[in-house]
Order: structure tokens, then C-alpha cells, then sequence
């Protein structure tokens, strides 16, 4: 038996033979109070200090087991990851591993050059491949989360039919276990899988169709169609345009402008197109948001270039996408894929919660403001810049510090979908530290300890650094 | 005019109702489309549980699980059954008699001697909708060699660790937060930034020297070591010292008049006081301690008759890369539990969370 078996043994003796020994002597039970007895009994030390050392000695002995835990297993882990930091060998003895001083944090940085992971010995190339990759998946994660999960949110807190029902739809991916969440998103992103399948579908369809006579001349009328009646619809509303039809002509226009690729004239290809189309369409949106005296002038604008754009475009050519290749969404290297379905994965599974902590926040605004800024004929976009997203602004720092920290940490998901790979375009930094400490034939916790210590660092600057620039609007 | 109208009137009193306007079309199509991409996948992920292995390791699309019928042919054996259509378009049924060629052999399961020769391409699968219930039935009753995935030790392993673990946290985290908010002591102050300062320290960054401490403990590799470490959160403290603050003093010094210890008092009146907010620390609880992973695969990974439900679905989709129909029931199978506690309690969980609860 281990020292902490005997110890616990030892505990639990005096507790249960001293307890009821002591509350026997004081205190009589009948037999329906044997529940209540069971309860004293687990309570016993607390009794026992409140009559040895009276009232003042309750509340240290109600601290006692919640400081304990956290002391062992919280405080003292924090500390000691320093000292096994500066420790080799692959002992779990503390007493029994060398000190070897900083050399786990050389290794770390022997690099020749600090742009390129590829230049580092073998630990330094882990970390700060792991570091790198988890640097860009947080720095592009986080933003899209808060983003969708303020967007839901807003959504969700309008007076909808079925308000409890679509929280609870969105809430429902938090309960589900990693495990599982990887398993049903590797079953429908298999190359075989549902979504390939879906894809090749309604491409062959759209290709089939595109082939048909007068598909253009159709496709071109449709497109011009709703152009007109959206930008139409927008024009009219009474006072100034109204935002959310400027929003569906936005789209439109960004699908025409990047189809008709205007730059490609001058010798670019489509990607540039779509970029500067989604900045004009952001502007226009900007203007109509803010009402601007020149709005409608600009949504007739871009109605007249989407007009002359549309005449150009060769519909058939467009949606003529050719045989159908199946892509190995999480296998294929160097096309980004298995990046971009763990940020979306991610986002899938922990946005509910964030959404939930922001509808609270949101549901703290107080009404009459709305009213107030209604009486106003405050335009709804208006609204929303000066009243709610200056209101729920601390909780926004609560969730984006929340999920820059749950980010950091990302492990399950990745393990389990693509298990760092293609190669190592998506190992994390925790992954290295697992792998270093826990999976090879010769266990190196020093080098991993030092993986956590310095990523630590990053992750407390990182938090300070947002705590920091929104400091006005932090409640932390 | 006056139909479109009505139609298309949202809820409220005569004179606040609006009509629904391009806001609210793009509000239901935002949610319609958020909720198809969060159910699609799941419910593919249980329709295609449901599929004979066949059907799964064929990758068939279709929503009904589809199997092709089996029927017993004297002295051969089970054959699949096939229909065969020819040319005018009669159909018959037959089975397979020689390997699948251009001209395949093949008879009638009335006439099995009397073997004719067709084109293959007028031959169908014959199928049938069958629910393939052996995808749930072998891993968990251990039948076709399935003798892997020991379903119900792990059952009770994962159930063993979130119960134990839920209790003990709410009865530490109660004790805990009674102490922060009734009482005035010294080192109040202390004690509650150290519990902020857990908050935000990330449970990845200490996973080495957690390691060496749970080692040094002694319950490495025992459901303990994953029980044990968990079971204090700031998060729960926090939580019921925010709501034992509304539980008025009065009450308090009423049952101490009445010479109740303190104990007593705690377990008689604040407990039961605080239960709203308990409840929702034992669902959050729940939540985490039942779809913990990285520390449960560190801990008990090398003993399989301690893995939990987790733990064991993850080692048994690494082995059985290509058993794709087992993997998906066994992904079903613990998916369910928590599942129905969700839709039983979903309203409760999901207001719980908004006004008290953050990770």
C-alpha cells in the first residue's frame, strides 16, 4: 500500500471512529435521524473546530478542502512546472531528476534563424511550429467566434416565434464530447462523405444546367431582376435606405462584381476581384449604416456599375465547373482545408456558450433606452453603434478573453480530427507539450514543462495585452 | 391587400404589431440555416449508425438504410438476392450463381439447379429497409469478436467520475463559497483573489507538474487521479458565493438563537436555500466532467478497465479505422445520454448558464 493510501486510510479511521464517538457523546440520535447523523458526520471537523476554537474557526475549516485541492493541485503544479522547467532525464522521481539549469529553454531557442521553424534543433522546430500555428488559429478563431457568437446572439434576443427553441438549438454542440464532435465531423468530411457527395451533386447539376440553350440570357434577366427589386426595395424606404435590403443588394453586387472580375482586364485573376468587391460592398454598407446624406446616391451607383457588370458576364461559363473532383477535406496538405474545418469546427462546437453569455448581457440593456432612441427615430444600425454594442461591451471582454484563453488550449478537437497533420499544419502547442511529456518511448517532461512555462507567458500577455486596450470596458 | 397583411403580421397587441419586414427574413433564414448545420451532421451521423456494414463501408448516400436481402439456397448457403429485368421488362428474382461477368450466371431461388445466363446490367441489388440494429448490439454484447469495446465498464467508469466528481464538487464549492460570503475573517480578501487567480490559470499550462503531483499522490492511473484534481472550481465558488450573498443574515441568527451549529446551519438552511444555483453548478458540472479528455487520456490511457466512455470510443476509433459502422454507433451510443439530459432540461440549462454561469 502507498504512503497516501495509508494516510488516507489513517484519515478516514479517525474521522468516521472519532466522529461518531465525538457526536455520540454530545448529541443524541433517534433511528429516522441516521440521514442527519451521516451529514454531521461528514461535517464533523467543521463541528469539531467550531467548539474547540468558537465561530471564528468555521470558516477556515469550510475553506479547508476547496484550498487544499486547489493548492495541490493548482498552486503547487503552478510552481513546480518551474523547477521541472530546469530538470533533464525522464524520472517521475522529483528527488531522482539532475538539474541541468537552462538548457531546456536553449533548445528551445537553438535556432539559426527566428523566421524559420526549420531552422531550430528538433524541440525548438515542435514548439514553435505548435506555437506558430496555435498563434494564427487564435488570431483568426477568436475574432470569427466572438463575431458569430455576438451575431446569434442579436439574432436570437429579437422577438422571434420560437425564441427558446433556437437557444437551445445553438447551445446543443457545447454538450456534445469532443469524442464525438470529431467522429461525426470526420464521418461527413470523409472523401467519400456526405458533404463531397452533396458538392459533386449540385455541381453536376449546375453544370448540367449551364449547358443548357439560353441559360445566359436567363441567368442574366434573373440577376438583373433582383438587383433592381432589391436595390428598388431599399431606395424606397421613407427616410433614409433601409439597411437590410442594402445588405441582400450588397450581396448581389459582390456575386456580379466578383463573376464579371473587372480586374481581370488588367491582368489579375478572380481572388483580387472578390477582395476589392467585399470592400466596396463593405463601404456601401458603412454609408447606409450611418445614413449618409449620399446614401441612395451611392446604392444607385452601384446599381448602374452592377447593370453594365452583368451584361459582361458569361453565365454559362461561370457555373460550368466541369467534372467534379472529391476533396480529402483533413488529409490534403497545402490547400489550407484542414485549418479551415478546425476553426470551423471549433466555432460549431463552443460558440453556444459564448452566445449564451452574451444574450445575458444583452438582456441587461435596459428597454426604455430603446424606446428612447425609437422616439428619436434613431435608424436601427445607429442604434446598435451607440446603445447596445457600448452596453454589452464588458461582457464582449469577458467572452474575449474567455475564449482567447479556451483557444490557446485547443487540443481534442485537433488530435482527434487530424491529429496535427497533413505534415504539421495543424499542430498546436499543446499537442507538442502532450507529445513531448506523455507519448514517446523516452518521456522528456523537462523539455515540455519549459513548452508550458513559456507558453504561459504568451498566453498572460496576450490576456494583459486585451485587458489593456479595453480597459475602459473591462469588468474583470 | 388585407390577406398579405394578416399573413405576414408578426406577434404583439394591434397597434405594436409590425409586419415582417427583409429584418426578420433575414433573422429566420440566419437561424434556419445556423441550426441545419449544427443538426445535418448529427442526424446524418444516427441515420447512417442505422446502415448494415455493407452499406456503410460503401458510402451510401441515401437517408434509409438500405440493405440488399439475403435468402437461403439449398446446399449453398445464404445467397443476396438480385432482380433481374429484361428487356420487355419483366422482373424476376434471382441469385448470383457464378462470379459477376459481362454474361453472368445466375437462378431463381424457386429453381436453383436451373442456372441461365444474363447481361449484368439488368441486375439490381434487391433491397430492403432494415435497421441494422447489430451495429449497437456486437460491440455492446461483445458478439462477432467485438470483445474491444467493454461498453458498460466504461459506462460506469465515465458515470463513477461525474457523479463522484459533481458531488464532491458541489459540497467543497458550497463549503467554500459559505465561508466567502457569510462570514467575516481574516484573510477573506486572500482567499478570494486566490480563487480568482485559478480562474485564470489554464489547465494545459500545469498538465506536466499536475502530473508528477497526481503521481506522487498515488492516483495515477486510478479514476481518483481524474476525480480528485477537478473537483474544486473557481467557476463554482464563485457562482453560489454570488447567490448565497441574496440569502438574507436574519436567517442566519434566527436558527443560532436556537443553538444550531454551524454545520447544521449550512446544511440545513443554506443548502437548501442555494438550490438554483447548485443545480446549475451540478449541470455544468456534469457538462465538463463527462466530456473531459485531455487529462483523463493522460491519467488512464494505460489501463483499459479504467477508461472512461471518452477515453475508450477514442482507442477503439483508432483501432478499428475501417469498422466506420461500429465507430458510428458507438459515437451514437454516447452521444445519447447527454443528449436527453439536454432536451429534458434544455430551458433550465440554457437560462441557467445565461445569468450565472461563465466557464
Amino acid at each position: 500500500m502507498s504512503i497516501a493510501g495509508l494516510a488516507s486510510l489513517i484519515i478516514g479511521i479517525l474521522w468516521i471512529g472519532g466522529g461518531t464517538l465525538w457526536l455520540l457523546s454530545r448529541r443524541t440520535y433517534g433511528v429516522k435521524q441516521i440521514p442527519g447523523f451521516a451529514m454531521d458526520l461528514i461535517g464533523f471537523p467543521v463541528e469539531l473546530s467550531q467548539s474547540v476554537f468558537g465561530r471564528k474557526g468555521v470558516p477556515y475549516a469550510l475553506l479547508m478542502p476547496n484550498m487544499v485541492i486547489f493548492g495541490f493541485f493548482t498552486f503547487a503544479p503552478m510552481i513546480l512546472n518551474f523547477y521541472v522547467s530546469f530538470t533533464g532525464g525522464s524520472s517521475i522521481n522529483l528527488f531522482d531528476r539532475p538539474w541541468i539549469g537552462s538548457a531546456n529553454y536553449s533548445a528551445i531557442f537553438q535556432c539559426e534563424s527566428y523566421f524559420d521553424p526549420r531552422t531550430c534543433s528538433n524541440q525548438g522546430f515542435s514548439f514553435w511550429r505548435g506555437m506558430g500555428n496555435t498563434l494564427m488559429f487564435v488570431l483568426i478563431q477568436v475574432p470569427i467566434l466572438c463575431a458569430a457568437a455576438l451575431a446569434t446572439a442579436l439574432v436570437v434576443n429579437k422577438n422571434l416565434v420560437g425564441r427558446g427553441f433556437w437557444r437551445a438549438m445553438f447551445f446543443y454542440p457545447v454538450m456534445l464530447s469532443p469524442v464525438v464532435i470529431a467522429n461525426i465531423w470526420n464521418w461527413v468530411l470523409h472523401r467519400k462523405g456526405i458533404l463531397n457527395e452533396g458538392l459533386g451533386q449540385a455541381s453536376d447539376a449546375m453544370t448540367a444546367l449551364s449547358g443548357m440553350a439560353g441559360f445566359d440570357m436567363v441567368a442574366t434577366i434573373l440577376f438583373a431582376v433582383l438587383l433592381l427589386v432589391s436595390s428598388e426595395r431599399a431606395l424606397r424606404a421613407s427616410v433614409d435606405p433601409s439597411l437590410p435590403w442594402a445588405a441582400l443588394f450588397g450581396v448581389l453586387f459582390l456575386a456580379v462584381f466578383t463573376w464579371a472580375s473587372p480586374l481581370a482586364m488588367i491582368g489579375f485573376q478572380a481572388a483580387p476581384s472578390f477582395w476589392l468587391g467585399a470592400v466596396l460592398v463593405g463601404g456601401l454598407l458603412w454609408f447606409v449604416s450611418t445614413a449618409h446624406p449620399r446614401a441612395s446616391w451611392a446604392i444607385t451607383g452601384f446599381s448602374i456599375v452592377a447593370v453594365i457588370l452583368l451584361l459582361t458576364i458569361q453565365f454559362d461559363a461561370v457555373f460550368d465547373f466541369g467534372r467534379f473532383r472529391p476533396i480529402n477535406w483533413l488529409v490534403q496538405p497545402n490547400t489550407g482545408w484542414p485549418f479551415f474545418w478546425l476553426i470551423f469546427v471549433f466555432t460549431w462546437s463552443h460558440m453556444g456558450f459564448y452566445m449564451l453569455i452574451l444574450l445575458a448581457g444583452l438582456q441587461a440593456i435596459p428597454a426604455d433606452l430603446y424606446e428612447a432612441a425609437k422616439m428619436d427615430a434613431t435608424k436601427p444600425a445607429r442604434a446598435f453603434y451607440r446603445i447596445t454594442l457600448p452596453l454589452v461591451m464588458p461582457t464582449l471582454v469577458v467572452v474575449l478573453v474567455l475564449s482567447l484563453i479556451r483557444s490557446f488550449q485547443i487540443f481534442d478537437e485537433v488530435w482527434l480530427l487530424t491529429g496535427g497533420g497533413p505534415g504539421r499544419e495543424t499542430f498546436m502547442i499543446v499537442q507538442h507539450i502532450y507529445e513531448t511529456a506523455f507519448t514517446g518511448d523516452r518521456p522528456a517532461y523537462g523539455e515540455a514543462a519549459a513548452g508550458s512555462v513559456l507558453m504561459a507567458i504568451v498566453i498572460a500577455v496576450f490576456t494583459f495585452f486585451q485587458l489593456f486596450i479595453t480597459r475602459r470596458q473591462s469588468e474583470l | 391587400m388585407g390577406l398579405a397583411t394578416f399573413l405576414t403580421r408578426t406577434r404583439g397587441s394591434a397597434d405594436k404589431a409590425n409586419r415582417i419586414g427583409a429584418a426578420d427574413i433575414l433573422a429566420y433564414g440566419y437561424l434556419a440555416l445556423g441550426v441545419l448545420i449544427i443538426l445535418v451532421p448529427v442526424l446524418w451521423t444516427f441515420a447512417s449508425s442505422v446502415k448494415p456494414e455493407r452499406a456503410v463501408d460503401s458510402f451510401d448516400t441515401r437517408l434509409l438504410p438500405m440493405s440488399q436481402i439475403e435468402r437461403p439456397v439449398e446446399g449453398v448457403g445464404n445467397k443476396t438476392s438480385w432482380i433481374y429485368i429484361d428487356e420487355a421488362g419483366t422482373t424476376q428474382e434471382v441469385f448470383k450463381a457464378g462470379p459477376t461477368r459481362r454474361e453472368t450466371d445466375v437462378a431463381t431461388f424457386d429453381n436453383p439447379t436451373d442456372v441461365f445466363t444474363v447481361p449484368r446490367t439488368g441486375l439490381e441489388p434487391n433491397e430492403e429497409v432494415r435497421i441494422a440494429t447489430e451495429n449497437y448490439l456486437d460491440p455492446i454484447l461483445k458478439r462477432n469478436g467485438q470483445d474491444n469495446f467493454t461498453f458498460f465498464t466504461y459506462l460506469f467508469n465515465s458515470v463513477f467520475v461525474t457523479v463522484m466528481a459533481t458531488a464532491i464538487t458541489l459540497l467543497i464549492n458550497a463549503m467554500a463559497a459559505f465561508a466567502l460570503s457569510k462570514y467575516r475573517f481574516r484573510g477573506r480578501l486572500t482567499f478570494t483573489i486566490l480563487i480568482i487567480a485559478t480562474l485564470l490559470i489554464p489547465s494545459s499550462i500545469i498538465l506536466v507538474s499536475l502530473f508528477f503531483v497526481v503521481w506522487s499522490f498515488g492516483i495515477f492511473g486510478s479514476l481518483w487521479g481524474v476525480i480528485i484534481p477537478a473537483a474544486a472550481t473557481p467557476t463554482g465558488v464563485f457562482l453560489l458565493r454570488q447567490y448565497m450573498l441574496t440569502i438574507p443574515d436574519e436567517l442566519l441568527e434566527a436558527a443560532r438563537m436556537d443553538a444550531a451549529s454551524e454545520w447544521r446551519i449550512f446544511w440545513r438552511i443554506v443548502m437548501p436555500l442555494s438550490l438554483p444555483a447548485l443545480s446549475v453548478l451540478a449541470i455544468l458540472s456534469v457538462i465538463w466532467r463527462w466530456n473531459d479528455f485531455l487529462w483523463p487520456l493522460i491519467v488512464l490511457i494505460s489501463d483499459p478497465s479504467a477508461h472512461t466512455l471518452q477515453i475508450g470510443l477514442t482507442t477503439f476509433s483508432g483501432e478499428f479505422d475501417s469498422d466506420f459502422h461500429y465507430i458510428l454507433a458507438m459515437t451514437v451510443v454516447s452521444l445519447i445520454p447527454i443528449t436527453l439530459v439536454f432536451v429534458w432540461l434544455q430551458r433550465f440549462i440554457t437560462t441557467g448558464i445565461a445569468t450565472t454561469g461563465l466557464k
